[in-house]
């Protein structure tokens, strides 16, 4: 696969955090491309978690740089969070504010004509007629409908999801599956999903980054990295991650 | 700047949804009533108890009541016989120019209620709603969304500045209006125009004489809305120290706690150390500013009304200064 450089609408390069003498995240390099989903792979505290905050300007990296379709985020963070709309962990929105009063709140921090995208962004998310009721009588599923129209609001290139299926049922995480295909093929986002269950992974990703102890081990479509399908994906995870229990 | 109302837009609902603002007002109504009620009953017994005397025998005793006090008993704390001497002096005054310093309306109590009410009340409310603008958004996790929208943090903390100082003026404007409305039930509504005596002072020292050269006469409503635009200065300033401690603070509790803490012992120190002068660089100690302007004798030798005004704004600017550091550099973990 040829890919040009315009393509490429976040590059991650070097990324390092260091809490005290604690090094979370060592050497942590990728590049997504537009239309394509990008799972990131790891064991629980490989350094996910603090990768994607670095994503997203909760944290700053120690070393490393973040470039987000042409912005830098450390020197340029309003014009590159633009284009980047995420989940964090679990979708907390404002539980005493309905799901429209929680879209709107975000929408007058962007400032143009966000707030007019918010009927079709909640029909979009299957959630169109129930924006109406307080977010704290909300499920998780819904939460997390909520929480994605948020992110899409500013209309972004890069849409950031935190182990999205976490505590969804079967049915919300096929949903979840679905709708991320959808954006990335029809509005050509590029979706970064973390995740630490293969299984959810495999059936959504065009491309991975396995990650462990901080650094990026492995990057590749999943043809590329099993060898056209011969050896499976969790062979190849247990054999980089050392066997360590995901 | 559209950017920034919108901002300021979420803040206030936010504020109002929360619905902390409204126990505020509930609060502060539910206390003038029974201030309101305790005095009026006092006032009906003292007519009861002694219907021959007119005001001028009231004052005069109460006036040759301290005079004794401060002349016979040794064991009176310094700080209380300054002001002993000074409320004797005031009283006296008020006597030579025959105006009766009692009398007790509805725009007298509105007035009092700015000096009562910015030592430890107003704080406190302005603690109760001002403890969680920073601190609610780490613990309910949505700092994670309004940090990772296109809006650089320190506009995100200026939003919540400013909705701070507007509802901390919402909070005066509504303890002004409760305290008019609620007392002019009892006292009557009206006597804006009555004349107050002002700029009584105490010389230096526990032998200084009471010192007239000042004394001037305002009307009323002149003094008041003073008093009440400097309790408005002493509450921005817990305002912003406030909000500090919601920066440092994950739990709303938490930095209520220590705000409330704070003003409550800082008023006991105020009262119990009047030895150590350093007391008096403390914010708390320099919150009463209607009581100074008023000419009330100081905690502390040497503090005056502007001295305060400086301590306070020092304390504010700091505060927000350190506020917009902590808020802006600080890593987002969990």
């Amino acid at each position: 696969m040829v890919v040009s450089a315009a393509d490429v609408v976040l590059s991650a390069e070097g990324l390092a955090k260091r809490y005290g003498d604690r090094e979370v995240v060592s050497d942590v390099s990728f590049a997504l491309r537009r239309g394509e989903v990008f799972g990131f792979l790891g064991p629980n505290g490989a350094g996910k978690t603090t990768t994607i905050r670095m994503l997203v300007g909760l944290v700053k990296p120690s070393r490393g740089r973040i470039v987000i379709d042409g912005h830098d985020l450390g020197r340029e963070f309003e014009a590159a969070m633009r284009r980047v709309g995420c989940i964090v962990e679990t979708p907390d929105l404002y539980k005493f504010l309905t799901g429209r009063e929680n879209l709107e709140h975000f929408a007058r921090m962007l400032g143009d004509g966000a707030a007019g995208r918010i009927d079709s962004l909640a029909a979009l998310v299957h959630m169109d007629g129930r924006l109406d009721g307080v977010v704290r009588t909300y499920s998780l599923g819904m939460r997390q409908r909520v929480g994605i129209a948020q992110a899409l609001l500013s209309d972004p290139a890069v849409l950031i999801l935190d182990e999205p299926t976490n505590g969804l049922d079967p049915a919300g995480i096929r949903e979840m599956r679905e709708l991320v295909r959808r954006l990335a093929g029809e509005q050509g986002l590029a979706v970064f999903v973390s995740s630490h269950l293969l299984s959810e992974v495999e059936k959504m990703v065009d491309r991975i980054a396995i990650v462990h102890r901080g650094r990026t081990l492995a990057t590749g479509t999943l043809v590329e990295l099993t060898d056209g399908g011969r050896r499976g994906l969790e062979d190849l995870f247990l054999e980089l991650t050392g066997g360590e229990t995901v | 700047m559209r950017v920034m109302l919108g901002l300021i837009e979420n803040e206030v609902l936010k504020i109002l949804r929360r619905r902390r603002f409204r126990l505020v007002l509930v609060v502060l109504a539910a206390l003038l009533c029974l201030v309101v009620f305790a005095q009026h009953r006092q006032q009906q017994n003292q007519r009861r108890d002694h219907p021959e005397r007119d005001w001028r025998a009231q004052v005069e005793k109460r006036a040759s009541d301290l005079e004794r006090q401060i002349n016979q008993r040794r064991s009176i704390p310094e700080q209380w016989k300054r002001w002993m001497k000074y409320e004797a002096g005031r009283l006296r005054y008020y006597l030579s120019k025959n105006l009766n310093p009692n009398e007790l309306t509805g725009p007298v109590f509105t007035r009092g209620f700015a000096g009562v009410g910015t030592v430890l009340l107003i704080p406190l409310l302005i603690a109760v709603f001002g403890a969680d603008l920073v601190s609610s958004e780490f613990a309910e996790g949505t700092i994670t969304l309004l940090l990772t929208r296109p809006v650089a943090r320190w506009k995100v903390l200026l939003s919540k500045v400013v909705a701070m100082m507007l509802f901390t003026t919402l909070t005066l404007l509504a303890a002004f209006f409760l305290a008019w409305g609620i007392s002019g039930v009892a006292f009557g509504w009206s006597g804006w125009g009555a004349p107050m005596l002002m700029g009584f002072r105490l010389g230096p020292g526990a032998a200084g004489g009471f010192d007239l050269t000042g004394v001037r006469m305002v009307p009323l409503w002149q003094d008041t809305f003073a008093a009440w635009g400097l309790a408005w200065f002493s509450a921005l300033a817990v305002g912003s120290i406030t909000l500090l401690l919601s920066v440092v603070f994950r739990s709303a509790a938490a930095a209520m706690g220590t705000m409330m803490a704070t003003l409550v012992g800082g008023t006991i120190l105020s009262r119990v150390a009047s030895d150590w002068d350093g007391a008096k660089w403390f914010f708390v100690t320099n919150l009463p500013l209607p009581d100074f302007y008023a000419g009330l004798p100081t905690p502390f030798e040497g503090m005056t009304l502007a001295f305060s005004v400086w301590v306070l704004l020092a304390w504010a600017a700091a505060s927000l200064a350190a506020a917009f550091l902590l808020f802006t550099r600080r890593d987002v973990t969990a």
